[in-house]
Parts: C-alpha cells; structure tokens; sequence
C-alpha cells in the first residue's frame, strides 16, 4: 500500500468521529469559556459585546463555602469508594470464573440502572414514613423525630452509591491484569497478608486506582441532582449553583462563568494525569 | 496459605448496599403502602395507575425514538473511529484519542452545559434534533471503547490472509472484519442504548418545549408526593429491562 | 535450469533501517527452498514482499516470467500459510479451506469438489465442520496449509511453519510437509529461524543476515563449506580461529599461521591472499581426541589441550578444552570411541586432531 492511500484512508476513517467532537464537543467547551465575557440579556440568551462584570460578581465569598463542599464531598466520596472498592476488585479477581462473572454483572447492573431511579430509591428508603426510617426508630437507634433525608451525611452516602461501580470497574480491570501469584511470593518472603496486600497489590493496581478516582472525584465535582434531591438548603454544590444560574436566574453568563472555572479545574488535573501515564507507558516499554 | 475472608466478606456487603435500595424499591412497587414503610398488603395497583398514566407512554416513546437513532448513529461513528485508533499509529491518532477519552471524564452538567451555549448562541432551537446530538456526543466515546476493546482481540494477519486468498480490501473487511467484530459494535450499541435511556442531566439542559424524556418525566413525578408509588413501579420495569440488556450485552461481549 | 520465482535486487528501509538490502534470488519450479536467518535478519519482510503485504523500494519481483512488483497480495498466483495460521475464527474449516475458491467465483461444484480432495489430503476430512478454536495446533497447521494450497498457487510461501508446535509435533509435521511438498509439487518457500527445519524441509537455502543475503546453498554445502563465519556459526555449532595465511599448497590447501596452535592446514575455499588476516573454522565433531599424538605425519593438524568441562548427552558427548588462549569444543559420537578415540575426563591432558579436508577458511563478512 503506497504512504499517499495509507493517509487519505487513514483521514477517511478518522474525519467523521474527528469533526463530530470538534464540532459538538471542543467548539463548545470553548464557547462556555467565551460566554462567560458576554453580558447577560433578560431571555436567558446572551447580549452583544465583552464585559468583565461576570467575573467581578464570581468575587463573592459567599461561594467559597459551596466551593470548599464540592471538594471536600468529591474527595471523601473518592477515598470511600476507594476503600470499599479495591478490596471488591480485588476478590473478583481472585475469584473462579464462574464466580468473577457473576459479580461483574452484579457490579453492571447498578451501574446501568437509571441514575435518576437510583437517588429515588434512596429517598423513599429514607423518607420520614420510609422503611429505613421505621426499622432504625423500632430499633430505637434514632429518636422518633430524626430526619435521616437532607443532611450533608445523606448527599455523601448517596453520592457513594452512586459512584461505587464507576470505581469497581476500573479497578477490576486493572486488577484481572494483575498477577495474583506474586502475592503468594510476597507472602513466601515473609509478609503478612495485609502487608502483601498493601505493598504489592495496591501499587500492582495503581493505574487502574487512578483512573477510578479520577472518574469518581471529576462526577461528584459536577453533581447537582444528588444535593438538589436528598441534600438540605445547606448542601449545595457548585453543579447546584450552575443548573441555578440557567435554569432559575437564566444567567447563561454567569452559568457559563462557573462551568468554565469548573472545566478548567477538571480538565487541568486530568491533562497532568494523562501526561504522567503516557510518560510511565513509556519508560516500561 | 490460608485466604483471608476480608474482601469476601466487603464484597458481601458492597453487592448489598449496592442492590438493598433497589429491592425496597421493587418490592415496594407491589406494597398497598403509599410510602413503604410498612407492608400492608399485595396489590397492583401502582402498576394499573403506571398504565393509565398516558404523558409516560409518550415520553417512553420520546425517550425511545432518541435512544435507537442515537445508538445507531454511534454505532456507525464508534466502529469508525475504533478501527482508525487501532489501525494507526500517529499525530492524528493521538489527538482523535484524546477526544474520544476526554467526555469520559466530563462532568455531565459541563457537556449538558456546553452544548446548550453552543445551541443558544447558533440560534438552534432546542428540541428533539438537540437531544439526539448530546446523546451521539456523550455515547460515541462509550461505544468506541467498547469496539476498540474488541479490536485489540483481533488478529490483524487475518486482513492479510483474506488479501492472500484473493480478497480486495474491501471483501476482506465484509467477510472478515465486520462479523468478528460484530459481536462488540453490538455490545457497544447496547451501552449506548441504556446510557441514552438514562441520561437526566444532559437532557435536561438541551430539551425544549415537547421533548420530556423519561427521566425528565420521572424528575418531575419525583416531585409530587402523590405519584410516587407510581414510580416505584415504573422503576421496577426499567431495572428488569437494565438486567435483561446488560446480561445481553454481558454475552456479547464474552462471546469469542 | 529455469528460474520460476525470480527477486532482482529487492530493497526494503523502513524508516531508517534497512530492511531488505538489494536481494537477489532465483528459485527452479517446484524447489522448496528457504529463507534462513536470525529474527531481523529481513526474511520476514522479503517473504511479505513476495506474497504482497509489502511493496519494494527498489527492485522487481518475478513469478514464471510476471512481473508481480506491483499487483496487490489479493491478485497475485501466491498464497501464504501464516505464522499463527491466521484461520479465521467465525468459519468452519471447509469454509476456511473455500474462502479463497469463493473469492476468485469459482463453480459451487468446483469448490466443493477442491475443499474436500484438499481436506482429504491433509487427513482433516472428518474435522470439516469444526471451528478452528475446536482443533489442535497441528490440525489447524493443516488447514492452513490446505486452505493456501485449494487455490493451486505458483508459489507457497510458509512462514515460520513450525514455530508454534511443540517439539514432538514439530518433528511429525516436517515430514507430513515433505510429503505434501511430494504429493503436490508445488514451489514451496519456507522462512524459519531454525536451521534444523531448514535443513529438513528444503533443497536449497537462502541464509540472510542483517537484511542480505550471506549464502545460497544445498544443507549439505552449507553445513560443509560456508563461506562467512556467520553462515558457519548459524548453522551448527563451530570453532573459529583468527591467524594469517603463511604457505599456500596445491589443491586449494593453505597453511594458516594461529598464534598458540601453530600452523594448521585446511581447504582455503577460495581466493585468499598472503599474510592477510582471515578466520579458520573446524566443526566440533570433526576433531579427534586421543592420548598419543596422532602418526599420520604432515597432513594432520594437532594440539594439545586440556579437558576443561565434559558434558554428556547420550547419542554423543561433548568436551570444552583449554589449549594456552584457546577453548576449543569437541564433539565425540559414541561409536567413536572404538576407533582409536578416548573419552577423557575432567583434567585429563589429550591430543586434538583434525584433518586438512575438515578445517576451512571463511570469510568475516558477507561479500558486498
């Protein structure tokens, strides 16, 4: 096959997925940036010229809070679903092959499940006349009167919920990858299982925990369904304060200011990691 | 050497906590109880009520229409892409991988959110059309992975024997290419299919006047204390088709 | 002789590396003939030029007198029995076999009729309808070789045929493919990386190094005259010696000087100039071992040494031994022993032996 055919075929498979994000994904995260210099007009659209207004009001400390809670929510969702999914991973792993499927396709259905009929299952289990409620009052673990919705406690645990399989998965991955038998080595020279566990197969799985936690901490950065649905007045997120802007204020301005700040802190993080692998691929090659 | 029991037993308790609010919730779907607290008999009530409810058969309909053009839009352009990332190694191909990856990391209400300045500022009006590009969007990256996971099982010497044995390329690709890979463009499509179905946040940003989505119509219910019991029943339904899909799609993807 | 496949000066560089260096081969109707060499050496790409998958910078590729430099794999009367087989995995062995009587429209009789007397031939008939996932690899060698040989090409090409057996399959299917090469007379090429197969299964042999081509020859020549130090070294194991012409004799003989040997006399294999610096090399099992020195007068060359490691290996046995700078390999069949030959151990003080006829002068490099 002559160089000249190679690349048009080349540029002939790759043009329509190329123009398809360029056009409906690159173009408008450029324009989010871009809109955030625009003056608002009252149909929710954005009027002619540039300003600076928007971000001038971004300077409000009255966001600090919102933004100190969307961090500290992403990062604990992050660790929980860390701690709670190596350890699943890691027995699907070792698991026979009968076994190992079942539990993957037991980790997929949640995952595939209606993220929407997911958060509304837990809020009718927590309702005040909910079953959870009930059992946990008849129990007499929680006085009569508790309320277990709309509490920062239940936008974590809900968030958790949410994010485990986006956590298992990857670290399955990487962990099925993973040869179970140097386990059995470090053991045979001496350390404990734990010890094994931490030393040898955490750092055996380290891609594969990077690419979990990026995946759950950038999803909770931009969540606002879960706060808006199972979160108090006090549980906002930043998400919140984005759909707020659109949908209630209908400052696409002011909306598009806070989406890019986001974006920018999502996308940074995310470039760093994508260099640090390829250069690691590199080096073990 | 003796297997600690640890992770068994974390397993145990994650598949648990993962499925316990699900089981409530289809159980409750058959519980004469408005709120579920108690049990107070079997009925199928929730479900005669699902059925009358005329504005869900018609955002299934919506949600429908939506979820097989878009699957089988990306489906075409995943398959596309898949091979070229496989094929070549290059500048191009570095950049297209990057594209594909990066709304796999994209917080949803950033692409729902982008998309809409993109349609607002090109005067598009939102509507069917809108939804259907945000989900081709947001799926693409899905299915290409999914295709290309399956590429990377495929011998590439196979084209070349096919060629060997008289084939153009193109009779290769058809008589070789295509039906062993068919089996994950499939699984992909499948993906893509649920994950329309289930999109909330990103509907919810580019929809207009006419176009409430399932989940659009479930988040407003959600609201109104009074339907509840309707959606545990209409959650029930969509759970049992989530399992029937992903044991499909399970198959597909395992079949060598 | 008439030449049927023909490479005239082929080159192939990918990027900066030369592949392929200005090659040039000709192969008689219905030889089987291989391309021998180390992994990079160039075989394999030389053999993707030949079937298509690779298109020559420089040079012309000929089939019974066409010029099939330019035609695409899918046109050309070459057909190619992969490494790993490459059968297609979603066909049947009989529409793996037909896939290519299928491709050129032939006749539904005729393709029915050439997949089964194909099949029959490499004894899978009762095997037609299996996956090949449901076959052992030396099945699925066979159907390889029957689905390449159905459309009666000009030219089988056989890459590495044997490389995925296992060691005793491996030595069945190297005569199964000598008697199908028998049965169908067809031009088989083989590319390997082993010299035994090599040896085994062609007439003549190619052996390339570094991307040219370092000695076209019949096994036995290869074996008894190799003209590089390369070609002696890859094939069989060898002792080499580096030292300078001092005498030239009648008939070819030269005495080569060989610091702490003494001057020894071999075949010179050629043009070899006085006093230039050139490599002389003796096979292990051409040299003697006894505890006199031998008596034969001026036309045997001998040493002493000392056993320094013996090894045994049951059909024969062999010996490392120290002679001042030199170690030095021997290699004693066990019948050998009767005929004048000891078997020393470890420590033991021996005479080496060789004849003039077994020592040769090879060249460092190929010529250029």
């Amino acid at each position: 096959m002559s160089t000249a055919s190679r690349t048009s075929r080349q540029w002939l498979l790759t043009l329509p997925s190329l123009t398809w994000l360029a056009v409906f994904f690159v173009i408008p995260a450029i324009l989010v940036i871009l809109t955030a210099f625009r003056p608002a007009d009252l149909q929710g659209g954005v009027g002619p010229g540039w300003t600076l207004d928007t971000l001038h009001e971004l300077n409000d400390p009255a966001y600090l809070p919102i933004l100190w809670r969307t961090f500290s929510l992403s990062a604990a969702t992050t660790l929980i679903c860390l701690v709670l999914g190596l350890p699943v991973a890691f027995q699907m792993a070792r698991a026979g092959q009968r076994l190992r499927q079942v539990l993957l396709l037991l980790v997929i259905i949640p995952f595939l499940s209606n993220f929407l009929i997911r958060i509304f299952a837990w809020k009718s289990l927590l309702h005040p006349e909910g079953p959870l409620t009930k059992l946990l009052i008849s129990l007499q673990l929680i006085p009569e009167n508790a309320v277990l919705l709309h509490h920062s406690g239940t936008v974590l645990l809900v968030l958790v919920y949410t994010q485990l399989p986006f956590a298992i998965l990857p670290l399955y991955a990487a962990a099925e990858k993973f040869d179970l038998g140097l386990l059995d080595a470090a053991r045979d020279l001496g350390a404990g299982p734990w010890r094994a566990f931490a030393k040898v197969f955490v750092p055996g799985v380290r891609r594969g925990l990077i690419s979990a936690a990026v995946m759950v901490f950038v999803c909770c950065l931009g969540q606002y369904v879960i706060p808006q649905m199972v979160g108090g007045a006090s549980d906002e997120m930043l998400g919140s304060k984005i759909a707020q802007r659109v949908f209630s204020d209908r400052n696409l301005p002011h909306a598009s200011a806070l989406a890019g700040g986001l974006m920018l802190a999502v996308l940074v993080p995310m470039l760093i990691v994508a260099l640090w692998q390829q250069f690691g691929r590199k080096e073990e090659s | 050497m003796k297997r600690s029991w640890l992770p068994g037993f974390i397993t145990l308790g994650v598949i648990l906590f993962l499925f316990a609010p699900l089981v409530v919730l289809v159980v409750n779907s058959f519980n004469a109880s408005r709120f579920g607290g108690e049990w107070e008999g079997f009925t199928w009530m929730w479900y005669e009520k699902l059925w009358a409810a005329g504005e869900i058969w018609e955002s299934l309909w919506i949600t429908l229409k939506i979820a097989i053009s878009a699957s089988l839009a990306t489906m075409v352009l995943g398959t596309l892409a898949a091979y070229a990332l496989h094929r070549f190694r290059s500048g191009l191909q570095n950049v297209h991988h990057m594209l594909i990856t990066l709304p796999l990391v994209m917080p949803d209400i950033l692409m729902g959110m982008s998309l809409l300045a993109l349609f607002v500022l090109t005067g598009v009006e939102t509507g069917l059309l809108t939804i259907w590009i945000a989900h081709v969007t947001f799926c693409l990256s899905f299915v290409t992975m999914v295709v290309l996971g399956r590429l990377q099982d495929f011998d590439l010497t196979l084209l070349d024997a096919a060629r060997d044995l008289g084939a153009t390329q193109a009779q290769a690709v058809k008589k070789v290419l295509l039906p062993l890979l068919l089996p994950g463009v499939l699984a992909g499509g499948l993906l893509a299919f649920t994950l329309s179905i289930d999109d909330y946040v990103i509907t919810f940003f580019v929809s207009g006047p006419g176009t409430t989505t399932l989940p659009l119509r479930v988040a407003s219910m959600m609201k109104t204390s009074r339907s509840l019991p309707v959606i545990n029943a209409l959650s029930t339904l969509l759970i049992a088709s989530t399992f029937l899909v992903a044991v499909c799609s399970h198959r597909l993807q395992r079949r060598a | 002789m008439d030449d049927f496949l023909v490479i005239d000066h082929v080159s192939k560089t990918f990027g900066t590396q030369r592949a392929v260096d200005s090659v040039s081969l000709n192969v008689v109707k219905g030889e089987a003939f291989s391309l021998l060499g180390p992994s990079g050496c160039g075989k394999t790409t030389l053999l993707r030029m030949i079937a298509g998958f690779e298109r020559p910078d420089s040079g012309r590729i000929l089939v019974n007198g066409q010029d099939i430099t330019a035609l695409p794999p899918e046109q050309r009367p070459v057909n190619t029995v992969f490494q790993n087989y490459a059968l297609f995995p979603h066909l049947s062995v009989w529409e793996n076999v037909a896939f290519g009587l299928r491709m050129s429209r032939r006749p539904r009789e005729e393709i029915r009729s050439g997949v089964d007397r194909m099949l029959e031939l490499v004894r899978l008939s009762e095997h037609a309808r299996k996956r090949p996932a449901q076959l052992s690899g030396g099945q699925r060698q066979r159907v390889a070789i029957a689905r390449a040989l159905v459309n009666r090409p000009q030219v089988l090409l056989l890459d590495e045929p044997l490389a995925a057996l296992d060691l005793k399959l491996r030595q069945h299917m190297l005569m199964e493919l000598n008697t199908i090469h028998e049965q169908v007379g067809t031009t088989f090429i083989y590319v390997t990386h082993d010299q035994g197969e090599a040896m085994s299964l062609s007439s003549r042999i190619a052996v390339m190094n570094a991307g040219r081509v370092e000695q076209v020859d019949s096994p036995a020549h290869l074996y008894e005259t190799p003209r590089t130090s390369f070609v002696a070294s890859f094939i069989g194991d060898a002792n080499f010696f580096t030292g300078t012409a001092v005498e030239f004799q009648h008939e070819g003989y030269v005495r080569v000087f060989v610091d702490g040997l003494g001057s020894p006399l071999v075949l010179s294999n050629g043009t070899v100039a006085s006093n230039q610096p050139l490599r002389l090399m003796v096979r292990p099992e051409k040299i003697s071992l006894t505890l006199a020195r031998p008596s034969s007068g001026e036309r045997v060359n001998a040493f002493r040494g000392v056993v320094e490691d013996r090894a045994y290996f049951g059909t024969h046995t062999r010996y490392r031994i120290r002679a001042g700078e030199h170690s030095i390999l021997a290699q004693l069949q066990r019948s050998r022993f009767s005929g004048g030959d000891i078997d020393p151990a470890r420590g033991a003080e021996v005479w080496m032996s060789f004849h003039p006829d077994e020592g040769r002068v090879v060249r460092l490099e190929a010529a250029s």
